[in-house]
């Protein structure tokens, strides 16, 4: 007898997505993870319009990770014109990043995962007895927010970042009261590491390769090659070693060369860069017994919490070594040409890539988001997951599985894409 | 928050059962009522919270007093869950762009169908697409927090007012009122496509307090005067088919005379 598990509506997590098991005596004959959010062809809405409307379009890709899209997108376009910006604008947009990754991490970790973890249906649920925990939980994100909105303008879909600069500067000592500010919420940083080091983490192993930016000058953000423990690439040559495939119950799935599927997010940069943490963040990851490289996809919550602290350690470092400069964004000069962006995000690493014409008017874009990326990597896991644990009654094995999938933090508003990509 | 026409005045029970849903989107209006940090815990304790699934793992989707909806309807699944809320609740909430107007990505809808139809044969097949549009194309919306993102104080006024049986308000102003309050250089005047005189305020003009020209994503207001801001922007150098596009990435569907204005130009 065909038992079939479908979950067509998962919750807890960003976007609509849904998996189908069918288990036939006692093997696993179907594993298939979809999205199911209604396509919106970003790719084609931004056809047509200037080079500096892309990142005002694609800032709406996803609301949690807009900055990301936004900084992205800037660094496509400054790269199809031969654009170099400044040092502040480079710090600026690195500091824009972090700012989003503090609120995103927490965001995820304590209204999305740790539900399960506690045995409740939600964040909301568990306030009457841990209210002294979401109270940390919030005081995170707002201080991540507070700094987004210090850079960009508002909490999400940034206004202030533009083409070879940004319109409006933050003022010195603003950076420097909200260097106090992260400082002061550093603990509620360490506390949220030992509080998901005590969480009991299910076991397995991904057969993923781990890939994320590597940049020899520290845990990288903006820059570095795409790197896993066997391969390195430019991002331009991307097209070359990313593939994408496409199957009837899902969106894109992609695999790099020699057909391999792999992971991108906080485990794949430990994996990758784990020696270029803050102190504060290798203190953190000594505590938590993780032994890196970890092939465990559930160690990938830790490793948020982690980078937590690393990413307000690296932030407070910007934030009062900074002095700004006035200065007016870069003046483009319009030419034909083609750019790509490569950056470390929330989710791992996200790329847009465009193609211009002579008078600056977008004719091509592709954008692979880290859900995208992950899509496969997730899927596969389940079935190596759920293949092992077969005799698990129905609902553990679905609370489980659930589980399996919201530590990979999928984003599927971001995971819609449908370019094609020729592969040779 | 702009009032549609006589939703009726809303009745004021012990504690209201609210759901939250969204439909396709980006999430992000979700987030802004999340990113209430400080008022979160107590907000959500003001109403009977049946449903919100982007949080919640136990969700009712019937007998609803109010349900706020985020997203557009994009698909065929968007429309019979928009349908079905209509149909389970008293009053309906159109929360954020895509839900007002489309936003970006009903602009699909206004461009030319070569510059995405590439991305169409490859779509998973069980996802029927439907045009891209607002809520209010397929069912009746009683209340309206617009703006990509709204603005989270407005959500967080919204909520409070409706717990204590107050009819929300919004503003008819457009985004110039506050924005000269906030003493802002006018962006118009500095050459900048600012849609801010024809675009529905609220917002705190804030991306004109970050440096960026008002893209109009709160939607029109309600008496503008469109023609005189089409002549503005030419003046200013703007060509017809940068003034139309700009106008329809956040609003395009509730500027249906630009169709005449420009002639379908371009």
């Amino acid at each position: 007898m065909t038992r079939t598990i479908k979950l067509d509506h998962i919750c807890k997590i960003e976007g609509h997505a849904s998996l189908t098991l069918s288990i036939d005596k006692g093997r696993l004959k179907r594993c298939e993870l979809g999205a199911t959010e209604g396509a919106r062809y970003f790719e084609g809405i931004v056809r047509g319009r200037k080079y500096n409307e892309a990142h005002e379009l694609t800032s709406r890709i996803c609301g949690i990770c807009s900055s990301a899209h936004v900084v992205c997108a800037l660094h496509a376009i400054e790269d199809a014109l031969g654009m170099k910006t400044s040092r502040q604008t480079e710090d600026l947009r690195v500091l824009l990043t972090l700012a989003e990754r503090i609120r995103s991490h927490a965001t995820h970790l304590y209204f999305l995962a740790l539900p399960d973890y506690l045995g409740y249906e939600s964040a909301l649920a568990m306030a009457p007895k841990f209210k002294k925990e979401l109270q940390q939980a919030l005081r995170i994100m707002k201080t991540g927010n507070r700094l987004n909105a210090l850079l960009a303008g508002r909490d999400l879909h940034p206004v202030s970042a533009t083409v070879g600069g940004w319109l409006k500067l933050p003022r010195t000592e603003e950076l420097r009261s909200m260097a106090k500010e992260l400082k002061a919420v550093k603990k509620d940083a360490i506390a949220t590491c030992r509080l998901f080091f005590s969480l009991e983490q299910p076991t397995m192993e991904t057969e993923s390769e781990f890939f994320s930016l590597k940049d020899r000058k520290g845990f990288a953000v903006l820059r570095g090659d795409f790197t896993s423990a066997q391969a390195s690439f430019p991002k331009e040559q991307y097209l070359d070693f990313i593939r994408e495939y496409h199957r009837p119950y899902s969106t894109a799935n992609f695999v790099v060369k020699d057909e391999k599927r792999y992971m991108v997010g906080a485990l794949a940069r430990f994996n990758n860069n784990g020696e270029q943490l803050s102190p504060s963040a290798r203190k953190m990851l000594r505590e938590s017994g993780i032994a890196l490289p970890s092939r465990n996809p559930f160690i990938n919550n830790l490793c948020q919490a982690i980078e937590i602290v690393h990413c307000i350690d690296h932030a407070i470092d910007l934030c009062a070594t900074i002095t700004i400069k006035q200065e007016k964004p870069k003046k483009a000069r319009v030419r034909a040409g083609r750019g790509v962006g490569c950056i470390e995000v929330p989710r791992g690493t996200l790329w847009h890539d465009y193609t211009l014409d002579e008078q600056g008017i977008i004719i091509n874009a592709n954008i692979i988001t880290p859900t995208a990326q992950n899509l496969l990597s997730a899927q596969e896991d389940i079935r190596t997951f759920v293949s092992g644990h077969l005799d698990m009654k129905k609902d553990e094995l679905i609370m489980a599985v659930e589980k399996l999938i919201r530590a990979y933090d999928p984003c599927f508003s971001c995971s819609a894409h449908f370019l094609e990509v020729k592969w040779e | 928050m702009s009032r549609a026409k006589n939703p009726g005045k809303p009745r004021q029970p012990k504690k209201l059962r609210v759901g939250i849903y969204g439909i396709t989107g980006c999430a992000g209006c979700q987030l802004s009522i999340i990113f209430n940090e400080d008022d979160i815990l107590d907000l959500l304790d003001l109403v009977d919270l049946q449903a919100f699934p982007f949080i919640k793992e136990v969700n009712a989707d019937q007998h609803f007093d109010w349900v706020i909806v985020e997203g557009l309807v994009a698909s065929e699944q968007d429309l019979a869950t928009v349908k079905k809320l209509r149909r389970n609740a008293k009053y309906l909430v159109s929360l954020g762009a895509c839900a007002a107007t489309g936003c970006v990505p009903a602009y699909r809808q206004f461009t030319l169908k070569e510059n995405y139809e590439h991305l169409l044969y490859r779509k998973q097949k069980r996802l029927k697409d439907v045009e891209p549009t607002p809520i209010d194309a397929h069912v009746k919306v009683d209340y309206y927090i617009p703006g990509c993102p709204p603005d989270k104080k407005e959500i967080l006024g919204f909520f409070t007012a409706i717990a204590r049986g107050i009819e929300p308000r919004g503003t008819d102003n457009p985004v110039c009122v506050e924005c000269r309050k906030n003493g802002n250089a006018c962006l118009l005047d500095q050459g900048k496509p600012c849609l801010g005189p024809i675009t529905a305020g609220g917002c705190h003009a804030v991306c004109i307090n970050g440096g960026l020209e008002c893209w109009g994503c709160r939607g029109p207001t309600k008496d503008m005067n469109l023609n005189l801001m089409i002549d503005i922007l030419r003046k200013k150098g703007f060509d017809d088919r940068f003034i139309r596009d700009r106008m329809r990435t956040f609003a395009g569907l509730k500027l249906p005379t630009l169709n005449r204005i420009f002639h379908g130009k371009g």
